[in-house]
């Protein structure tokens, strides 16, 4: 076979190989159109959508208007929402109701894993951890709902308080209760669940490391202190720096169901203040600044913590 | 003999932990199941003991006259199979768009496969946040409509990323040998992909499920019509706006007034609904947990 008839082959083959690449791939990207236009419209959009934070937008005004009919006023929202006594009062109670979250929701499915790791009846074990798993599955609504009816005026837990002749109270009507109520819905439905990882985590830890720890005389306390503790070390960091970036980002869901006019001043948080005044009161400019301004510090948030956990662990997202 | 008394503490204190650590364990069953289970017995028991709220063990009196009055209410059934719509609709457009956006991610002669995956990244980091995704329901006109509901339900990046790691694990020789057989790449997937991919698919689907079921914010700002509006909105009503009384919608005139005392009250009424609301999660979560635990795993690996 002589040079230039091998070189030609090549070509063609070439060729062959190049026209079946491209036809593979208009079949690929046609694949991936119908995501593609859905992901662009309901993420991309809004994305651009934020613009109206630097406008006064009206009501049945287009998204895309760049024209004259577009009033631009700056950073006049985010200067109206910092200077406003809303300001201090949402940052206040999420930040209360985030710590109480980091200090509860974060812990519990650690301890949780820890504690049931130390089980050995493998059915006992698997009886209990299907039970936590339980509140997952029932709606926010339902919780949210079982809740105030057992802590209503006539509800159980007065009953049960009335026993030791403590007068019956609306509890979901008084400011200073509502922390305590939100937290123990939100722990109660999500600990079970966010215990998940921890499980798989422990479950992924060599064995041999324990035997090896009971054979030198380790006590129980020292195994978990030098070898599940640091084997969960990693997943631990990454939760916690995605918790703290999330730190402003309260369980809206739940305070929507849960928080009254009359306890705002503890229950009035960034996700309900968006929802009343943006979508039932159409301030749309001006919410959509709060939610801007509320998501940068959220960011600010992770990108430090991530820095702080690589530092302290070694471990980080990025 | 000393060693042997060492032992044998330990022994002993590790039996004494063994002890608390089970109580706690117990406690906290107890602290997941039991609302649930009050409710349930609460709902069962005849209207004179539900009142009082004090039946802790068994129902007292066994009475389904509430179901039966509840399961009369129309409004209940609209909601009721408006949300098995919005599930059956968006979990199947959901497995469609994703597996075939997936697909495409894990083909190894994709051009431009940065750009696609960078497309996919930046909506997990940033969005728009609710108004302008709310103002753009509204100006597409689909405001008060299914669709506000199922379109934007119909796709996840997350489970497109699931489904996609999942593919990867599918080994390359198949397709390539499938491809030699002159298949085109929907052929591929079709016939190669998707039989061997269930696990995936069943995972993901159950999330979605799961997550409709009990979906009710987006619901509250995109749907007004309560001929269109799903369970969850109609719980709310019931349960935590109460500006629905059920026993006021059910029980005839004559039996609110004829008796006071014996009657169905509405707090019974609430957790009637509770349990016919949840009833298919508490009969399929022990089933659907499997695959819950599953998700997460593949999720942390992604992580």
């Amino acid at each position: 076979m002589d040079r230039t008839k091998k070189h030609a082959f090549s070509n063609k083959k070439d060729r062959k190989r190049n026209s079946y690449y491209l036809r593979e791939n208009l079949e690929l990207y046609s694949l991936f159109l119908p995501a593609a236009v859905l992901i662009i419209l309901f993420c991309y959009i809004p994305m651009w959508g934020v613009v109206i934070a630097f406008q006064d937008y009206l009501a049945g005004n287009s998204l895309f208007a760049l024209d004259g009919s577009v009033q631009w006023v700056g950073l006049k929202h985010f200067k109206r929402f910092i200077s406003s006594i809303y300001f201090n009062r949402l940052i206040g109670n999420t930040l209360r109701l985030s710590a109480l979250d980091l200090i509860f929701g974060f812990t519990t499915p650690i301890v949780f894993a820890l504690l049931l790791n130390e089980i050995n009846k493998q059915r006992y074990k698997k009886f209990v951890q299907t039970a936590s798993y339980l509140p997952y599955f029932i709606s926010t609504v339902v919780a949210a709902g079982m809740m105030l009816s057992f802590i209503e005026v006539n509800g159980v837990f007065n009953i049960i308080l009335g026993v030791f002749g403590i007068p019956a109270k609306e509890y979901i009507a008084y400011p200073e209760y509502y922390p305590v109520i939100y937290t123990i819905v939100n722990v109660w439905k999500s600990f079970g669940f966010n215990s998940i990882l921890y499980f798989s985590t422990i479950s992924s830890i060599d064995p041999v490391l324990y035997e090896s720890a009971k054979i030198d005389g380790a006590t129980r306390w020292q195994q978990m202190w030098h070898i599940t503790l640091p084997g969960i070390k990693f997943i631990i960091a990454v939760q916690l720096v995605l918790q703290i970036g999330r730190v402003l980002d309260t369980n809206t869901d739940l305070a929507l169901l849960l928080y009254r006019s009359s306890t705002y001043s503890t229950s009035d948080v960034i996700g309900t203040y968006i929802y009343r005044e943006g979508i039932q009161g159409g301030k749309y400019s001006y919410t959509t600044a709060v939610g801007l301004f509320m998501s940068l510090i959220g960011f600010i948030l992770t990108f430090i913590t991530n820095k702080i956990s690589n530092k302290l662990t070694g471990y980080g997202m990025w | 003999m000393n060693i042997l008394k060492r032992e044998r503490s330990i022994n002993l204190g590790s039996k004494v932990a063994d002890i608390i650590i089970y109580i706690i364990a117990a406690i906290s069953a107890l602290i997941t199941l039991y609302p649930i289970y009050y409710v349930l017995i609460l709902s069962l028991s005849s209207p004179e003991h539900a009142i009082t709220m004090q039946v802790f063990w068994l129902p007292k009196g066994f009475y389904l006259e509430g179901y039966k009055r509840l399961l009369s209410d129309r409004q209940l059934w609209v909601s009721y199979s408006n949300t098995i719509f919005y599930a059956v609709c968006e979990t199947i457009l959901m497995l469609v768009v994703s597996t075939m956006a997936a697909y495409t991610l894990s083909s190894k002669h994709l051009k431009g496969r940065k750009v696609l995956n960078y497309f996919l990244l930046i909506p997990m980091y940033f969005s728009g946040g609710i108004i302008p995704l709310f103002l753009l329901v509204l100006q597409l006109g689909i405001y008060n409509t299914p669709w506000a509901l199922i379109l934007p339900g119909a796709v996840s990046i997350w489970y497109i990323i699931l489904i996609k790691s999942y593919f990867g694990t599918i080994p390359e020789s198949l397709r390539e040998a499938a491809e030699l057989d002159g298949a085109n790449s929907y052929q591929v997937l079709w016939n190669v992909f998707l039989p061997t991919s269930k696990p995936i698919l069943a995972v993901v689907a159950l999330y979605k499920i799961v997550g409709v079921w009990n979906g009710w914010f987006r619901a509250s700002i995109f749907i007004i019509d309560s001929k269109w509006q799903p369970l969850q909105i109609y719980l709310r009503r019931v349960l935590v706006e109460q500006d629905i009384d059920l026993s006021q919608e059910l029980l005839t005139a004559e039996e609110l007034m004829a008796d006071q005392v014996n009657r169905l009250s509405n707090n019974q009424f609430k957790y009637t609904i509770i349990i016919v609301s949840s009833l298919p999660m508490l009969i399929a979560y022990p089933y659907f947990q499997k695959f819950f635990v599953k998700g997460v795993m593949l999720g942390s690996l992604k992580e």
